[in-house]
């Protein structure tokens, strides 16, 4: 056991590791995940008792009738036997959301923590803070971009206008087959608009004492069968408020994002291009900050009445500088998937190839990436056949494989059966191996002579048991529960060397279990009133295993609310005049020193003045000017009230 | 002042209450789903359809919902009040491609995207009327329904209906949001 000079030094190599894991730069990620599904379509109410006879408008009268959106909150029922939950475009731009981390909040199965002005931690099913939210997969229209690195997601990349964005699935738990490794506790996929229906412009201003953005978009067709739209989205937020333990930070984030989407249909085929570029800075030191780009291709082609086929590549760029600490990452990726209806039989089969190279430099500390610059390849392959026994009943198995260059090759099986014994009513079941494959500071972090590098540092590996119901219980209802039982084993440790009191190595020391519920409910209680609400839970327990030590005090556990609440209002007062509102209660965070419980609430009103402009007010955190969400020693910064104006124009 | 801060958004949100309870509900402004709805038993009226397949005397047009039916009673009302040339609408419901035979339009929505493109491969060699929602996917029928602008429109792919022998009018074509030309 270490004496008290030794858990010194450890909490001292803790405080370097966690400087270190923190200033690391990016990469992007190994995984052929790229979007291997489409989102699934949504179940919509019938609510057309209250509305008006339209029988006798004129068919050009119906095409220029403003409509009352439909109730697009409500969760596709679809067959996908997984917890999901759908934030539409709409619920984002009703609630007055400016930024894509800040959407993530509408979803009731995320645990979202903003650190300071331009980081945020979000995980489902438990492990969250900056360094340890490592096992989530996340797409931006079909591309994967959890990083290499340290397989967390840096937010601050993404600043996509939050108009484009049709809807973000969010699925808690190991996605499936058909998602790949680091879907290990959930998978956000967000998609944007198809550019034929994006067509003409759109601006959009705020401002308000902690914030302006700006956004523009301008959609027109292009030949007969496709569109293009191009956009620019541009952000300047102030500094936030020194936080509870940790240094101030000058976290000013300020800066700007562009791209095009083109759409095109050629009789059985759709092909789509899309890409981005962005460069946004932080105050923290000159030339800190995050510059990037990326091109994707994707083709779709239907073979017939039974198959088709999907061919999708990319490429991704990006740096990060932060504190004498650079990073990038390089990535070209490969997909295609094959999908066949055989009889009861429905096969999806694919594969992809990646490859990665990354450059890690750091000015800031001793900590080095060794080698510092690294090609990785990473092959996949899938198959995964869904089996209607009976038109209610159907089995899903599936398994992919995934090999790379530095970790070697991983089995992902699972089992899923769905029972649907009305279109009401989906009752599922699943269980599914998934891991979170090494990054490159799992295996190749170094601070010599403290920290040895980890060649033998293993996937961390779950199992996980889920069962749930997804339904509408009454036409104006709906509701869906999931629980789940994980059983997680070879989470990272920091152990001593050969007992050595001052040597320590990564190394996976930790097994045990965690479980939960999450429900969430829709409820449109009149035609001009709906209200949403949603709970998670979590019980974490966890052991080390024989001859492990861990000095970081299981760091990466994360720190994670015992559970949360939701609730959600939106009104629509007249035809031009929306309130929204959304309040959340996070349990107390058990930690060191403990984050304590917080209620928060958010807002926002907006009027139509004519069809084409729209004025609204907005505001988050409403109940408190500051409060702590992170108690992250090294970056947590005070979350802060925020309130704007804006006004967005379409033509 | 934090107290003060509290206070004020508390009396904020009071008074967003206040005001939504003097307002009150809003005018009745049709959902989206109540307008497409309303149109698709409409879309028979500016379609002309190969002779064999016209509807007899007295026989209704057929709308068939193939797969999903988002609608529920709202089509229904909508077909009950159409009448196209002496002919009523009749609204059929199926989960499969396989029995749409006599099906003049048909609304197609799958579980998923891919199953949509699967029924709308195995409608294509009808003479049908194939009708999608930019909602359920970007797989496409000859007319696709998308919210453009908070209104209801949709775009027409007038090669396809050409492929199967379907004329649309040219009072439809222009008030689409987009029109992919036929051939020639």
């Amino acid at each position: 056991m270490p004496g008290g000079d030794d858990r010194a030094s450890a909490v001292k190599n803790r405080r370097l590791a966690q400087i270190l894991l923190g200033t690391a730069a990016a990469v992007a990620l190994p995984a052929g995940a790229a979007a291997q599904r489409q989102p699934p379509p949504p179940v919509q109410l019938a609510s057309a008792e209250t509305d008006p006879d339209l029988s006798q408008l004129s068919i050009e009268e119906l095409a220029r009738l403003p409509v009352r959106s439909a109730s697009k909150r409500d969760e596709p029922l679809s067959a996908a036997p997984t917890a999901l939950y759908v934030i539409t475009g709409e619920d984002i731009v009703g609630a007055g959301v400016t930024s894509v981390p800040e959407a993530m909040r509408l979803a009731p199965n995320l645990q979202v923590q903003q650190v300071n002005g331009f980081e945020y931690a979000i995980t489902a099913r438990g492990f969250n803070s900056v360094e340890t939210a490592n096992k989530l997969l996340v797409l931006m229209d079909g591309r994967s971009v959890y990083s290499t690195l340290h397989s967390g997601v840096f937010w601050q990349l993404r600043n996509t206008l939050v108009e484009d964005i049709q809807q973000i699935e969010v699925i808690s738990g190991p996605g499936g087959t058909l998602y790949g490794p680091n879907a290990v506790n959930g998978v956000i996929s967000v998609a944007t608009r198809d550019a034929r229906e994006t067509i003409g412009g759109l601006v959009r201003a705020t401002a308000g004492a902690f914030e302006r953005t700006a956004g523009a978009r301008y959609g027109f067709a292009l030949g007969e069968t496709g569109a293009v739209r191009a956009y620019a989205n541009w952000f300047d937020r102030e500094d936030l408020a020194r936080g509870p333990i940790g240094p101030a930070i000058d976290d000013a984030f300020q800066g700007w994002q562009a791209g095009l989407r083109a759409d095109f249909a050629a009789g059985a085929s759709h092909f789509t291009v899309q890409g981005d570029i962005f460069d946004n800075d932080v105050d923290s030191l000159p030339g800190d900050g995050h510059r990037g780009h990326n091109v994707l291709a994707r083709w779709s082609h239907d073979l017939g009445a039974a198959s088709s086929l999907r061919i999708q590549g990319y490429y991704d760029y990006f740096e990060r500088q932060f504190l004498l600490a650079f990073d990038s990452l390089q990535t070209f990726d490969l997909d295609a998937q094959f999908n066949a209806v055989m009889g009861a039989h429905d096969l999806v089969m694919g594969g992809g190839i990646r490859t990665t190279h990354d450059r890690f430099v750091n000015n800031l500390n001793p900590f080095a990436l060794v080698p510092g610059s690294k090609r990785l390849w990473i092959y996949n392959a899938f198959v995964q056949d869904r089996i209607r026994l009976t038109p209610q009943f159907s089995l899903t198995l599936g398994i992919k494989a995934e090999e790379t260059s530095f970790t070697g090759i991983e089995l992902l099986p699972n089992v899923r059966i769905a029972w649907q014994p009305s279109e009401r009513a989906l009752l599922w079941a699943a269980v599914s191996r998934a891991v979170r494959t090494p990054s490159r500071i799992d295996r190749q972090l170094e601070f010599q002579p403290l920290l040895l590098p980890a060649p033998d540092f293993v996937a961390e590996k779950v199992i996980a048991f889920e069962a749930g119901y997804r339904g509408q219980p009454t036409a104006r209802t709906t509701f869906s529960v999931s629980v789940f039982f994980n059983l997680h084993d070879d989470v990272r440790t920091t152990d001593l060397v050969n007992s050595s009191p001052v040597q320590v190595r990564l190394a996976n020391g930790l097994e045990g279990h965690s479980y939960g519920l999450e429900a969430w409910g829709n409820s449109q209680i009149a035609s001009w009133w709906r209200v949403g609400y949603g709970i998670s839970t979590l019980f974490k327990s966890f052991r080390l295993k024989p001859g492990h030590i861990d000095i970081s005090g299981r760091d990466a556990l994360g720190h994670d609310p015992d559970f949360q609440l939701f609730a959600r209002s939106q009104i629509a007062l007249t035809g031009r005049l929306q309130l929204n509102a959304g309040l959340r209660y996070i349990g107390e965070i058990d930690s060191t020193p403990a984050i304590g419980a917080y209620v928060e609430a958010d807002a926002s009103l907006s009027y139509r003045l004519s069809d084409e402009i729209e004025l609204y007010a907005a505001g988050r955190n409403l109940l408190h000017r500051t409060h702590v969400e992170s108690n992250d020693p090294d970056r947590a910064q005070l979350a802060q009230r925020s309130i704007h104006a804006g006004a967005r124009l379409r033509f | 002042m934090r107290a003060a801060g509290r206070l004020g958004a508390a009396l904020a949100l009071g008074l967003a209450l206040a005001l939504a309870l003097a307002i009150g509900p809003a005018r009745a402004q049709p959902s989206e789903d109540a307008v497409k709805a309303a149109f698709l038993p409409r879309f028979a009226r500016y379609v002309t359809w190969p002779p064999a397949s016209v509807p007899v005397p007295a026989a209704p047009f057929h709308l068939c919902v193939v797969g999903h039916d988002p609608f529920g009673g709202a089509l229904d009302r909508a077909a009950g009040s159409e009448l196209i040339d002496g002919h009523r609408v009749a609204v059929r419901r199926m989960a499969t491609a396989s029995q749409s035979a006599g099906c003049h339009v048909a609304f197609v929505r799958g579980a998923q995207p891919q199953d949509t493109a699967r029924l709308l491969a195995a409608l294509r060699q009808r003479p049908i009327l194939t009708i999608t929602d930019a909602r359920a996917g970007p797989q496409r029928g000859i007319i696709h329904f998308a919210v453009v602008g908070g209104r209801v429109r949709f775009f027409i792919d007038d090669a396809a209906a050409a492929e199967r022998g379907l004329s649309i009018s040219s009072r439809l074509l222009a008030i689409a949001a987009g029109v992919r030309q036929r051939r020639g």
